[in-house]
């Protein structure tokens, strides 16, 4: 198990790496921490013509307070941003979600901005920076762009990003209101069967106003529960309501199946767990 | 219960019993120990597998051309270029078609991973290049992945000789089956089906061949557990003179019986080396090991039982169909997980009436061989099963139900309906120990309690009794008469110090350890006075080497009696220059000395010298050279034991939580509780993945959808729960020490106590086992969470 | 096919500086294995799952099996080799694992030692649930990870009795 052979060129600016994606053309791939990348090259089942290092530009890496939100760079390892203080107030999910990352070792080597640009839809931050409603800046010959998350997940392993261009940072928006992640997972560090990220904008009286639901495992991308969101919002979130909210997963999600669990039982897990996020996530509103 | 006593030796037990610190550790702990990646030869050349990529077809033609013009290559090698012999059978089996694998395809490809060419190339990266571009044209055939699909009418053959997939069909009985069905108060009918897991060492097959011509000698070094006899297979294979072949076993990274059977991987290395004169390296890489080492433990197993209306078992009836892969490897792989497996089936039970039924079917799935437990896994796991639901049914406390229907204390030895002779041990007082250690009164109370919160606790017990150091007497009562003893010899050098040297291999059991305590002790020095060697032909007497639980016994009796002759030759020497009588001496901490006058004594390096330099000494006798060798091929013997496992289950997610899982285990006299207990807990690991996590999944191409580590799951330190192991000691009552094997119980045991403890918990619900492994969507389903198969719920 | 140019790749490793001219696609564990000859540090699988192959990159956990060596140029890295501070001792982490039979054929043992050595230099006290979770990432056949979780809680105790 070792990789076909590659150009290997390890960009020093952001330019330069642009400029790199422009000659190599659209076989060469970027190069971040190479967690999800370096293994499926082992497997020979991705054998790109080159490699366009860009852990080591300078300035791609580092979280950095801008205005309401926190940029971070997009060669920050996970496990930095997991140990970050500021993450820890102000996008406590991102921190809870990256514990379901691999393990240590891949989260020290594996980078926030690659786990985006990678796009699994089992994997937990796409699900977190949609539910979250992250922004995604991207570099090219054309300029710079900052796309919503929600644009910017398009399919299984595809993102709006062009072969030529290259995601630099993510920004994530201050929030502060109730939320969870639940997941499960075969074991500890696998990709996840299924997961839910929620976060809720609750009033003084416990009206939510604004609910978020991104399941991961579920569809091709980040899954947006909408007609569950619909179901939560303008209402105080009760055992009763976060049940309907479930009852309106199972009839709407359609996962496929794989070697790890069929639709029906993604499905069925995909409502139990919003079912529970939900709880737990008012109940922790409540303890705050 | 106990009958230890001590080790009636110079030594006392003063090394046998103890938790001696493993010899081999620093080397390992330290990264000095050598593997067979680790092994370097000048100019030596890098192989890789050209594999079947279609599970049944007709090779129409290889096209080497374009593969061989790439950068590193030397040789690609098809079967036409290396005329060997596959591997046969080392004895007759009475019904059984074998078809062996050939060391590579010829004409057919009947699984996909078969290897179908070798690639010789300057590194590894280069022979995977060059192995990609090999052209193969495959003839597509019609495939058959399950033994349904393979007996059938009309189902493509992978043998069209034979006329069949069918490899064997026989049943046997005792005992009078039909009346005691015909008296039952009582009938019970399921059919299990056990998912397919495989050893899956943390380090695969690694082979290094160097054959030298004009020295005219091949040196293989194979991490196999049994190097003699894979000299012995290649010498009649490739054929080369036996005599000139030497086979070493480096550091091995696990085998758990993966590493047992002569492989075509390693023939093919061999013969290829001889071919081009050139030290070859196969590192078998992780896909390779999923694909193509052996898989095992898949079995579909139907079971009926009679009984009174007392609940005490009539009689049973088992029929063991077993999917056998594609071929067949020289330890008769393809016939032992359904026939040990039913041949096992009765374990601790009382029976008198037994019907057996054994069925090997090949399919166009990567051939099933060894693996710990090997057939008793998925016998004991559903017959666990099988009792736990209809005690249940029954209303009766499983446990009770259990001791009703298990064999005596007070009945040993006993005669199992199967022909099997236990020897020893107390069965019941082993599950007696496990229920008091997990308080099982209190455990019920609990989860009386934890159910009325709405969580869900479970309990589940596998009582078992495992037949271990496999010599010739234990293989003819398991129905392979196959021959089956090792050596040891025992010298002590000029220095005084002493050398074992033993036919055993070690897989990481510690034998270096545990046959230097038993050699210490018969020889009354200190255990840092004895090192072991193994696992070199040209250094070690002959013997079968390291499987089936029989080192201990094997490996540890012959080391006994060898340092029992070479004792008595220290005694001697001593009588005569101490000029006493050898009854009147004794031996202590490394000095042989007259009874009651310690100061008229003499050390070992003392005897040692005068035993090889004196003179007068050796004038008198030529036998007094401190060496002995001996053979062992010892008597049946069985450990017992008992496996509980403690569950917390999420009905709604299907997720298990272990607890814990406690073990009682007799594998009488002990050499090293901390190596036994080692041994246990990773049976229990190993356990923990066959019932909640390891399969092995085929799509109806024959593909195997499971060939990577994030398919194909091995549990973690986080999935395996704390293991708490309590030993008995019956010493062994015929084999040399009163050792018995171990090591395999757990895995034998262990996965049938987590069904049943998972099923106990999900009792609320109805739930009983329909499908392995019981990962969350089996449990789910079990617990009724989940609509039928398919459907929404 | 014509290879890519091969580059020079400079690596300290174990505080001693190595070179070696490789393909760009020389995996680190192939470096250190082949180019620097360390070969304590074993392959299990090559996809970056079973943590026998984990090495320390500038300090921090990784698996060299799924790292190029190209990418840690000018780097540092320490292997199993690095643990013991003399060829006739063993470090407390190495101690404890033998004294608690914390291996059996000890393939995945390198990367166990690095990754305990790591997770007590975070954080001195670990409980047995810090201790599971932080190994998780490796994978042991052998021990039933019964050894090894003794044994870092074991090394975590003589650690901190050796550090008062």
């Amino acid at each position: 198990m070792k990789p076909t052979p590659f150009e290997y060129h390890r960009a020093e600016t952001t330019e330069e790496a642009v400029r790199l994606l422009v000659e190599c053309g659209e076989e060469a791939k970027v190069l971040a921490g190479g967690q999800s990348l370096v293994p499926t090259m082992n497997l020979r089942l991705a054998q790109p013509s080159a490699l366009i290092d860009i852990a080591g530009i300078g300035g791609l890496a580092g979280i950095a307070r801008e205005g309401g939100s926190l940029r971070v760079g997009a060669t920050t390892r996970q496990s930095a941003v997991l140990a970050d203080p500021e993450i820890a107030v102000d996008a406590p999910m991102v921190a809870e979600a990256l514990r379901w990352v691999g393990h240590e070792a891949n989260r020290n080597r594996g980078t926030f901005g690659g786990s985006a640009a990678h796009a699994d839809p089992a994997a937990e931050i796409p699900a977190v920076l949609v539910a979250l409603g992250a922004d995604l800046e991207i570099t090219g010959p054309r300029g710079f762009r900052t796309v919503p998350a929600a644009d910017f997940f398009v399919s299984f392993f595809t993102t709006s990003i062009e072969p030529d261009e290259l995601l630099t940072a993510v920004r994530l928006p201050s929030r502060h209101g109730p939320w969870a992640f639940e997941e499960i997972a075969r074991r500890h560090g696998d990709f996840a069967l299924v997961g839910v990220a929620a976060a809720l904008v609750v009033d003084e009286q416990g009206i939510v106003g604004a609910c978020d639901l991104v399941l991961m495992g579920v569809d091709d991308v980040p899954w947006s529960a909408q007609a569950a969101q619909e179901v939560v919002v303008g209402n105080r979130v009760t055992p009763e309501l976060a049940r309907e909210a479930r009852a309106v997963i199972e009839s709407t999600v359609e996962p496929s199946s794989d070697v790890h669990a069929s639709s029906c039982y993604r499905s069925h897990a995909a409502g139990v767990l919003v079912e529970r996020a939900l709880l737990k996530a008012t109940g922790r509103k409540e303890q705050g | 219960m106990t009958e230890s006593g001590g080790f009636p030796y110079p030594g006392g037990g003063r090394f046998v019993g103890a938790r001696v610190k493993r010899a081999e550790d620093p080397r390992l702990l330290t990264g000095e120990a050598r593997y067979a990646a680790d092994i370097q030869l000048p100019g030596m050349l890098a192989v890789a597998f050209v594999r079947a990529t279609e599970a049944h077809a007709r090779i129409e033609s290889i096209d080497v051309t374009e593969a061989l013009s790439l950068p590193g290559a030397v040789a690609v090698l098809t079967a036409a270029d290396l005329d060997v012999a596959p591997v046969p059978l080392p004895f007759e089996f009475d019904g059984l078609a074998a078809p062996p694998q050939p060391a590579l395809a010829r004409n057919k490809v009947r699984f996909l991973g078969e290897p179908v060419a070798v690639v010789v190339a300057e590194n590894r990266y280069q022979a995977e290049d060059i192995a990609d571009r090999v052209r193969v044209r495959y003839d597509r055939l019609g495939v058959v992945v399950s033994p349904e699909a393979a007996r059938a009418a009309d189902a493509p053959l992978l043998f069209e000789d034979l006329g069949t997939n069918v490899l064997f069909e026989r049943t046997e009985s005792a005992g009078d089956v039909e009346g005691a069905f015909a008296e039952a108060a009582h009938v019970f009918r399921k059919t299990f089906h056990t998912n397919r897991f495989v050893a899956c060492p943390m380090e695969g097959r690694g082979v290094v061949a160097h054959y030298e011509p004009r020295a005219d000698h091949l040196k293989v070094w194979s991490s196999t557990q049994t190097p003699f006899l894979l000299r012995t297979t290649l010498a009649a294979v490739l054929p080369y003179p036996e005599h000139r072949l030497q086979v070493i076993v480096p550091e091995v990274g696990g085998g758990f019986g993966a590493k047992m059977s002569t492989y075509p991987e390693e023939v093919a290395v061999a013969a290829a080396s001889l071919k081009l004169g050139r030290p070859l390296s196969w590192i078998e890489d992780r896909r390779e090991n999923l694909l193509a080492a052996n898989h095992a433990k898949e079995q579909q197993i139907t079971l009926e039982l009679a009984l009174d209306t007392e609940g005490q078992i009539l009689a049973l009836r088992a029929e063991h169909v077993g999917d056998a892969g594609a071929y067949n490897f020289n330890s008769t792989s393809c016939l032992i997980e359904p026939f040990i497996g039913a041949r096992n089936l009765p374990g601790v039970l009382r029976l008198r009436n037994y019907e057996w039924t054994v069925v090997s079917v090949a399919t166009n799935r990567s051939p099933v061989g060894a693996f710990r437990a090997v057939g008793s896994t998925p016998g004991s796991t559903t017959r666990d099963a099988f009792l736990d639901e209809i005690a249940r049914q029954l209303g009766i406390d499983v446990v009770k139900f259990f001791r009703k229907n298990m064999i005596r204390a007070d009945e040993m030895p006993y005669h199992q309906a199967t022909g099997q002779v236990y020897d020893s041990g107390d069965y019941i007082g082993s599950l007696d120990q496990a229920v008091e250690l997990v308080d099982y009164a209190g455990f019920r109370r609990r989860q009386e309690e934890a159910r009325s919160e709405g969580r869900y606790l479970g309990i589940g017990f596998s009582p078992f009794v495992e037949a271990t150091g496999w010599g010739s007497e234990i293989a003819k009562s398991q129905g392979l008469p196959f021959s089956s003893h090792d050596n040891a010899s025992v010298s002590v050098d000029p220095s005084g110090m002493v050398t074992v040297a033993t036919s055993m291999a070690s897989q990481g059991q510690g034998h270096e350890t545990s046959f230097a305590q038993v050699a210490a002790d018969v020889l009354g020095v200190d255990v840092a006075t004895v090192r072991v060697t193994q696992g070199d032909t040209d250094v070690s007497p002959y013997g079968m080497g390291t499987f089936a639980s029989r080192s201990a016994i094997i490996g540890g009796g012959s080391v006994l009696l060898a340092a029992e002759e070479v004792r008595k030759k220290v005694l001697a020497i001593a009588a005569k220059t101490l000029e006493a009588s050898a009854e009147d001496l004794e031996i202590a901490d490394g000095r042989v000395a007259v009874k009651g006058a310690p100061q008229r004594g003499l050390s070992y390096p003392e005897v040692a010298a005068i035993a090889h330099w004196d003179l007068g000494v050796r004038s008198d006798d030529d036998g007094h050279r401190l060496a002995a060798t001996r053979f062992y091929d010892p008597p049946a013997t069985f450990s017992n034991g008992c496996f509980v496992a403690l569950v917390e289950v999420d009905p709604e997610l299907g997720t298990v939580k272990l607890e814990k899982i406690v073990g009682v285990e007799d594998c009488g006299r002990v050499i090293n509780p901390m190596i036994v207990e080692g041994q246990s807990h990773g049976a229990v690991a190993q356990a923990v993945g066959g019932a909640l996590l390891e399969h092995m999944v085929y799509d109806e191409n024959g593909g195997l959808i499971t060939s990577t580590f994030m398919d194909y799951l091995l549990p973690t330190a986080l999935d395996v729960p704390p293991i708490e192991i309590a030993h008995m000691e019956t010493l062994a009552p015929h084999t040399a020490g009163g050792f018995k094997g171990m090591g395999e119980g757990g895995l034998m045991s262990a996965p049938g106590a987590i069904v049943c403890a998972v099923v106990d918990a999900l009792s609320p619900f109805g739930a009983v086992l329909e499908e392995l492994p019981l990962g969350p969507e089996q449990v789910a389903r079990m617990a009724g969470s989940l609509a039928t198969e398919g459907g929404h719920s | 096919m014509t290879p890519p140019e091969e580059r020079i790749v400079r690596i300290e490793v174990n505080g001693r500086p190595t070179s070696a001219l490789v393909e760009p696609r020389t995996l680190l564990c192939d470096y250190i294995r082949n180019h620097v000859g360390l070969t304590g540090t074993n392959v299990g699988c090559e996809h970056g799952v079973c943590g026998a192959c984990t090495v320390r990159i500038d300090g921090d956990i990784a698996r060299s099996c799924i790292t190029f060596a190209a990418q840690v140029d000018g780097g540092k890295v320490e292997t199993v080799e690095s643990i013991a501070p003399s060829t006739d001792e063993l470090h407390p982490i190495q101690r404890a694992f033998e004294a608690e039979h914390g291996l059996q054929c000890g393939f995945c043992t390198p990367g166990f030692l690095i990754t305990t050595q790591a997770l007590l230099e975070r954080n001195p006290d670990p409980s047995e649930t810090e201790i599971r979770e932080f190994l998780s990432g490796n994978i042991c056949r052998c021990t039933g990870y019964v050894g090894i979780v003794n044994a870092v809680k074991r090394a975590a105790r003589d650690l901190r009795d050796r550090g008062t």
